[in-house]
């Protein structure tokens, strides 16, 4: 099989947005590894200070890219070539080859924990949760546009569709947090339950799971009210659309289930039995579940139908999960585009 | 999965804790927003108990083989295996772990705000970057280093000597006595580490045989063996002999010697070094009895009425020291 050609420092200029080239760029070469014609996922190993490159045809690990300390969470740049990882603890953001699975470079920044940007692609937000603090950047030539000061570590990461609001989970506390994306001004912070984790805009309204508890909470965008409340497992955490739209589905940390809810209705219409705390998700072209079980270091494959699961080994306290071919993404990406 | 088991038994252990203990002890307290470090104590414990069982599985039978001593174990040694417990698996992770977070998130955040992000060493040696091997060496010897001059100054003034005199007082020296040090003598500890992690960063935690090893060596040094590394071991790593001299009564107090942790280097570069061959009686003459045999709280506690005594002394006198020194 023969080894695409390394991209070359122009290549590089020409393909990424003009802050990442004042990046490292010294492991882009010792981190090269092949494009995989049936997509790759990119695993982000918390506790092992890597990222695994995961082959998904044959759903094994193809190479770890080394990172400072604790990759969390990733986000895609809006132009689909680039794939930031952020590196909490080392404070530092990554630069990957979503397409072949390569380190581009990276360069000092705050506590990425998590990061995303808004669907018009103006804005990139992450969320600084060791630091408690909330950071909106212009993408591009990463310039910082204004820092929120918030406490406590602010977490998950929820646009509006007009990217008007960013909406935060503050994980240490029971509250959410609304920031208004055009006058950059925090417009709320309002209770929604204890040790809120994951948030999802869903139709007009936010879902946010709640970890200290065992529900969901449906929330009022436009002042923060729970309007009501989902039953799920002990431990609800990050929250996830399946492409077509059907499925909610939450991970439950204590319960060590997942719950599928409903997207119209949202009326739960299964649990699935899945230890091992998972996290992260994300949809593959086939109709499966790919997820993080952060304390079992491994990936679980979830077929939603059958109910049954496989898992594979991975790094330890795998957070982040990547799937290059989603239809999720997909989906997102055209809508970032059309947007832009 | 149990395959699995046998490939990272560390990670296996740590999550099955934090699955089945930790996480449920959070959710019920209330405490879910720990849930992430939760897992990080849970594989700290995890590497100590390990730490634990294999410092006792190799020094108990040295200590049986070849005593430098040769006397039944007193009380005192069971407190100093409370110590151990305490310190590798228990209670002083959690402490650790949350105390240091908030004062590492001050701190990184005062910094951040005035644009300077706190570097790790990848980002001082970018070629590091990928060799976590060589980084985490590295660290070690730079933390190795800076844990001798820690202790150097430990015993240089006299109030803070007044709590490191705990870890001196124990005439019975055995694996057991490394962990044996005041609550506050650890807190200082923790905060001069804390600069250096603000400095060069914290070092990778994905290494649990080096830290294993590290640690190792640092309850073997402590051992009641007569083992020595030879010439040219000796002056590699520290060995029984070598620490023994530090903690041997002519060395007691603000003249010591063999400061070192686990490389002796330091010492021979800054002239603290001592390779006779001599086996001294250990222990601190000036400490008084509580701290060299009383239980756990008596031992703390006669450590802080050393240090009381110390500051209360050098002020009502106007003097530089309070005479504890020798």
């Amino acid at each position: 099989m023969s080894r695409p050609p390394l991209p070359t420092r122009r290549t590089l200029l020409a393909t990424v947005p003009a802050a990442l080239a004042a990046t490292s760029l010294a492991t882009s070469a010792s981190a090269a590894a092949p494009i995989v014609g049936g997509g790759l996922a990119f695993v982000m190993n918390s506790a092992a200070a890597n990222i695994g490159v995961i082959d998904m045809a044959r759903e094994r690990e193809i190479a770890r890219l080394p990172v400072f300390r604790q990759p969390h969470h990733w986000a895609l740049a809006p132009d689909g070539r680039t794939l930031l990882v952020g590196d909490a603890a080392g404070n530092g953001l990554f630069f990957l080859d979503p397409a072949r699975g390569t380190m581009l470079g990276h360069r000092p920044f705050p506590d990425p924990y998590q990061l995303w940007f808004s669907p018009d692609g103006r804005f990139l937000v992450t969320a600084a949760l060791r630091l408690n603090r909330v950071y909106v950047w212009q993408p591009g030539t990463l310039r910082l546009l204004k820092r929120f000061d918030i406490a406590s570590m602010p977490s998950h990461i929820a646009f509006a569709p007009d990217s008007s609001m960013v909406y935060l989970s503050l994980q240490g506390t029971d509250r959410l947090a609304a920031i208004d994306l055009g006058a950059l001004a925090l417009r709320w912070v309002a209770p929604v339950g204890p040790a809120p984790a994951g948030v999802m805009w869903h139709r007009g309204q936010l879902l946010v799971g709640i970890m200290g508890s065992d529900y969901v909470s449906v929330v009022d965008p436009a002042d923060g009210r729970v309007r009501e409340r989902l039953p799920a497992g002990k431990g609800a955490h990050a929250l996830f659309l399946d492409p077509e739209e059907r499925r909610i589905y939450v991970g439950n940390r204590i319960a060590g289930t997942i719950t599928a809810y409903d997207a119209a209705s949202l009326a739960r219409v299964r649990t699935y039995d899945r230890p091992g705390g998972a996290d992260c998700m994300g949809f593959a072209p086939d109709g499966r579940i790919w997820m993080t079980l952060r304390w079992a270091a491994h990936v679980a494959i979830l077929d939603p139908a059958s109910g049954r699961s496989t898992t594979f080994p991975v790094g330890r306290s795998p957070h982040g999960l990547f799937l290059s071919n989603s239809p999720t993404l997909a989906s997102r990406q055209g809508q970032m585009l059309n947007s832009a | 999965m149990l395959r699995y088991f046998f490939q990272d038994p560390f990670n296996a252990l740590a999550g099955w804790l934090q699955s089945h203990l930790v996480l449920p002890i959070l959710y019920a307290t209330g405490g879910m927003r720990w849930e992430d470090i939760g897992f990080g104590w849970s594989l700290f414990a995890v590497y100590g108990l390990a730490q634990v069982l294999v410092t006792f599985a190799v020094c108990l039978p040295l200590e049986q083989l070849a005593p430098v001593e040769r006397r039944p174990l007193g009380r005192e040694v069971l407190t100093d295996v409370f110590y151990t417990l305490l310190s590798r698996v228990g209670l002083l992770p959690i402490v650790t772990f949350v105390l240091f977070y908030q004062v590492q998130v001050t701190v990184t955040g005062f910094f951040v705000d005035r644009g300077w992000i706190p570097p790790t060493l990848e980002t001082l040696l970018p070629g590091l970057l990928g060799h976590p091997v060589a980084t985490f060496f590295l660290y070690a010897v730079i933390l190795d280093f800076a844990d001798y001059w820690r202790h150097r100054l430990s015993h240089r003034f006299d109030w803070w000597y007044a709590l490191h005199a705990v870890h001196h007082a124990q005439r019975q020296m055995t694996f057991w006595s490394d962990d044996r040090n005041h609550l506050l003598d650890d807190f200082l500890s923790a905060l001069w580490f804390g600069a250096i992690a603000l400095a060069i960063g914290i070092p990778p935690f994905q290494f649990p045989l080096l830290v294993l090893l590290l640690r190792f060596v640092e309850s073997l040094s402590h051992a009641n063996a007569r083992v020595s590394f030879g010439w040219l071991g000796e002056r590699l790593v520290v060995s029984p002999r070598f620490h023994r001299a530090h903690h041997g009564v002519p060395a007691a107090g603000r003249q010591s010697c063999n400061y070192g942790g686990v490389l002796p280097w330091w010492d021979m570069i800054f002239g603290t070094a001592d390779f006779s061959s001599r086996y001294a009686p250990t222990g601190d003459p000036t400490a008084e009895e509580a701290m060299a045999s009383g239980s756990y709280p008596a031992q703390q506690w006669a450590g802080v009425r050393r240090l009381g005594r110390t500051l209360l002394g050098r002020k009502l006198l106007g003097q530089g020291s309070a005479g504890y020194s020798r």
